[in-house]
């Protein structure tokens, strides 16, 4: 009998993973039963069922992984910024108008006051702080906070990545300068800000921005109190975590979910209409969006590019794309050579070639492709390097105003109908430099290329077309993919002809595009005005008829992009900074270095039935107002 | 315990500890030689800010002196801070993916062991019957169809098609399809290697003198063979048991379970040094644990077995 028994138990184990292995198995719930641990496991299912369905009084989010920070000073990543955005309140806060449209409203200020200019340029903002601020822990907030918070976030001893966010703020560039061993000269260093008293803060700027009242709305600019941070590990707990904004963390599963509740002590708390909201953090976009399709999830930030295209016809209503600051695009290395074997020319000649000989090659690639069929997630093909959404002095966009002709849009005409003549163009002018074999149509002494990239399947889709067009016209360009952290060193030595490179600006101002191309900075990857490029007199500069003292012909990289650049950083004039930055633009896109391909966007995924959701251009998620 | 064994034990373990220091020293010095850094971004920092968090986190100095100051620290058991999650402990990132894995493997490994023995018991009593075949067919495909495949399938039938069990392994519920997907293949490897080896134990000797005497059957089986019969199971099992508890990638990603495995990839991706130290060396000493306590096991299950 006991033999029979354990027979028949034995069998119905068997029947139950059997039901496991068979993918149309619907009962293999009843079928687990079989097992006290599993009938457990099954038990407890429709337990955590229960609690991720969907309820009008909370909401479940997945944007990304698990956040490096969220010590708003410390967090480098958008979806970390979105979560410090509802923990904190700074000074000023986007908010969707009622026509859809962003705007920028006042939060812990009373209201966003024009500067005062004072007589040696700089400029003074005065703030006075709502009555009733307090931290999640009942302490009230002062202006002595956001002195702290501020000089904090730009210090030496933080070492944050986003400190140079304060370099608009008078102090800054004391704080970081160093003498020749790379010391800090001025230790004792501070930014001008102030709080005379708990409720006046007061900050002295070098000269007038345009975007100041943006930055306020950055996370690197939310206040944090003294007491609180001197935890070093303070923000990775949810008991040691104060904030001051529309939420409280009330739990942090490390790599699975951070859990927000309405935070009461908030100012505006009458104003939040979603209660609770949970992030759970996973890098897996295949998971996600199987998340999303199973109603467990109402807003995902990332899905797989290969189900794009599907995605866009299933969920018409749920898949969103909206614009981004940044651009996709190729970059080569100034310094390494492309002209034939056996090539005359040299020195200023000879790069002028190799600028018309990139140029040409920008010109052979159809941008319309990539972006309809390769990537599909509604980019625009880009013709210039500073992205589309960026505002010009009158308000439209930079990218249409950049550029030689008014016929179209940035440094080249990018639409369809010009495709056959810019590949003309281009054949035309590789005849000058290369040896062009008629009957075959192709040249045959191009030196071959290579073409870096960061291993994904997207960067590799991209490459291969590149590669295709090319191969086209005989221009043999190799595709070498490196592992991320690997391909970013490898990038940054200049060790490679071509790679793909791409760029999200911080701001909504172009010298967020255009100060990464000075000599020095650490984003030069072109490695302009570095090694052989470094003397190499080959640019010129007129700033006289904009009245400025200054004419250079025939100057290097730093006699002309870098000046040009530091005149920008310290320019009051609107109109003529603006300028500025379009002949800044003119001189990096005439190197030819760079060849812009599309203009990022965000895309994700969203409950149509989730009201009040709205997405910043810098691609912060808010879900505060948000309801069902 | 006798001498000999106590004197085997104690060598065993000052090998395991040489295998863990050469373990150490290879991922320390291979990790410092392969490119790029923790400071590394698509958004480079400053030259100041880089230097500031190197001598923050003392990867100013020279290679050998860092190699010696983790050592010391490591024999103190401090594991350091983790370069890139600011804040977070090294032991702490992996006490919290440990404790995932570790419940995760636990249960898969119990349960393929148990269902494993049982189902291989049954097919070695009912040799070349349907049971017999059916046990064999279905072994058979548990142990070519690899995981991601299994782990797929199981998504797609149980998650997405039916919704019966969560697609995110951070809740309790979502746990359930990684158990099943990480303990298919160690249970149908265990029936295999039980039914063989049922079979070679139920031919000795010893057994057939048991049925002469009139012993039942089960008695036989669980009060003579089994015992016998399990010696290749623990063999397999030690080890085992350590790569499941440690985390298996795979499972982990298709799953998004938020266990060791993933944290140990993503801490080499990011160049988290500490990190990656931590996570190797709880690996190693998972590994080099578990292989010693199933060689102790075949001594306590097999007393004919000579530790030496």
């Amino acid at each position: 009998m006991k033999k029979f028994i354990a027979l028949g138990l034995s069998a119905a184990m068997m029947l139950s993973l059997a039901a496991c292995g068979d993918s149309a198995a619907g009962t293999a719930s009843a079928d687990t039963a079989a097992s006290g641990t599993e009938t457990e496991a099954a038990e407890s299912s429709t337990e955590a069922a229960a609690e991720t369905t969907a309820s009008a009084d909370s909401l479940n989010v997945c944007l990304a992984s698990e956040p490096a920070s969220l010590d708003p000073a410390l967090n480098t990543t958008v979806d970390g910024g979105t979560l410090c955005l509802h923990l904190f309140s700074g000074l000023a806060s986007w908010r969707q108008a009622e026509d859809g449209s962003m705007e920028l409203v006042p939060t812990c200020a009373e209201e966003l006051p024009e500067g005062v200019v004072n007589d040696d340029g700089t400029v003074t903002y005065t703030y006075t702080l709502r009555d009733g601020l307090k931290w999640s822990d009942g302490k009230p907030l002062t202006a002595g906070d956001f002195v702290f918070a501020w000089n904090r976030a730009a210090s030496t001893a933080l070492a944050a990545d986003y400190g140079y966010m304060f370099e608009a703020v008078k102090g800054y560039a004391d704080i970081w300068e160093t003498d020749a061993d790379e010391n800090y000269v001025n230790p004792d260093a501070k930014l001008a800000v102030e709080a005379p008293d708990d409720k006046t803060l007061v900050v002295t700027l070098n000269n007038a921005i345009p975007y100041w009242n943006e930055l306020l709305a950055f996370p690197a600019y939310l206040p944090v109190r003294e007491d609180v941070v001197s935890n070093e590990a303070w923000a990775t707990d949810p008991s040691t975590y104060v904030g001051n904004g529309a939420y409280v963390m009330s739990g942090w599963e490390h790599n699975s979910v951070i859990t927000l509740k309405k935070n009461d002590q908030y100012v505006d708390a009458a104003e939040v209409t979603m209660p609770e909201i949970n992030f759970y953090l996973s890098d897996n976009s295949n998971n996600m969006l199987t998340n999303f399709q199973n109603g467990d999830w109402q807003m995902i930030d990332d899905v797989p590019t290969n189900e794009i295209a599907a995605l866009k016809e299933q969920y018409p209503e749920e898949f969103k794309v909206t614009g981004q600051l940044g651009t996709y695009y190729a970059c080569w290395n100034v310094n390494q050579e492309i002209l034939p074997k056996g090539s005359s020319l040299t020195g200023v000649e000879a790069e002028r070639a190799r600028e018309e000989i990139r140029r040409a090659i920008s010109l052979l690639f159809d941008r319309n492709y990539i972006v309809t069929n390769i990537t599909q997630a509604g980019q625009v093909p880009a013709s210039s390097f500073v992205a589309m959404g960026l505002t010009d002095a009158d308000g439209s966009e930079f990218y249409q105003n950049a550029g030689p002709s008014d016929a179209y849009n940035g440094y080249y005409d990018v639409s369809a109908d010009a495709l056959e003549s810019n590949y003309n163009e281009a054949i035309e002018t590789l005849k000058k430099y290369y040896e062009f074999d008629e009957a075959k149509q192709q040249f045959t002494n191009v030196p071959s290329l290579i073409y870096l990239y960061n291993t994904s399947e997207g960067h590799k889709a991209i490459g291969e077309y590149l590669q295709s067009a090319l191969a086209g016209i005989g221009i043999t360009m190799n595709l070498e993919n490196q592992e991320w952290n690997t391909f970013i060193a490898t990038r940054k030595a200049g060790d490679f002809t071509l790679a793909r490179n791409g760029w999200l600006g911080d701001y909504n101002d172009p010298i967020s595009f255009l100060d990464m191309w000075v000599t020095v900075s650490g984003n030069n990857d072109v490695q302009l005005g570095k090694g052989a490029h470094k003397d190499l007199k080959a640019y010129s500069l007129d700033l006289t008829d904009l009245g400025y003292d200054l004419k250079v012909t025939d100057g290097t990289w730093a006699e002309t992009y870098d000046v040009l650049i530091t005149d920008i950083k310290t320019c009051t004039d609107k109109e003529t900074r603006y300028e500025l930055m379009h002949r800044a633009e003119d001189l990096l896109m005439s190197t030819g270095t760079i060849c812009p391909l599309y203009y990022y966007t965000d895309l994700f995924m969203v409950d149509p039935n989730l009201k009040g959701f709205f997405t910043s251009p810098l691609g912060f998620k808010y879900f505060t107002y948000s309801h069902f | 315990m006798n001498p000999k064994t106590l004197k085997y034990i104690l060598k065993r373990i000052v090998l395991a500890l040489f295998t863990i220091w050469v373990v150490i020293t290879l991922t320390f010095f291979v990790m410092h030689a392969v490119p790029g850094g923790p400071f590394v971004g698509e958004k480079a920092v400053s030259p100041a800010v880089q230097k500031a968090m190197e001598a923050k986190y003392g990867l100013d100095k020279p290679l050998g002196v860092q190699y010696w100051t983790y050592l010391t620290d490591v024999i103190q058991f401090r594991f350091g801070p983790s370069l890139k999650q600011r804040g977070r402990m090294v032991i702490d990132i992996i006490g919290d993916g440990l404790r995932t894995s570790a419940k995760l493997g636990v249960i898969s490994a119990g349960l393929a062991t148990l269902f494993g023995v049982v189902l291989g018991s049954v097919a070695a009593l009912r040799r070349n019957t349907v049971t017999d075949r059916i046990i064999m067919v279905i072994t058979t495909a548990f142990v070519s169809m690899p995981s991601f495949i299994m782990g797929s399938l199981l998504l797609v039938t149980f998650a997405v098609k039916t919704h019966i069990f969560p697609a995110n392994g951070s809740t309790r519920a979502g746990l359930v399809l990684p158990i099943v997907t990480l303990m298919l293949y160690p249970m149908a490897y265990i029936t295999r290697l039980t039914r063989s080896s049922m079979l070679d134990v139920l031919g000795q000797d010893y057994i057939r003198t048991a049925r002469a005497k009139g012993v039942s059957g089960m008695r036989i089986i669980f009060g003579h063979a089994l015992k016998n019969a399990l010696i290749p199971v623990i063999t397999y099992l030690g080890p085992q048991l350590a790569y499941i508890v440690t985390g298996s990638l795979v499972v982990e990603q298709i799953f998004a379970v938020p266990g060791l495995g993933r944290s140990f990839v993503n801490s080499i991706t990011n160049r988290d040094y500490t990190l990656i130290m931590g996570t190797t060396i709880v690996l190693a000493t998972l590994i080099v644990v578990m292989n010693l306590v199933s060689d102790i096991m075949y001594k306590i299950v097999d007393p004919r077995i000579h530790l030496e």
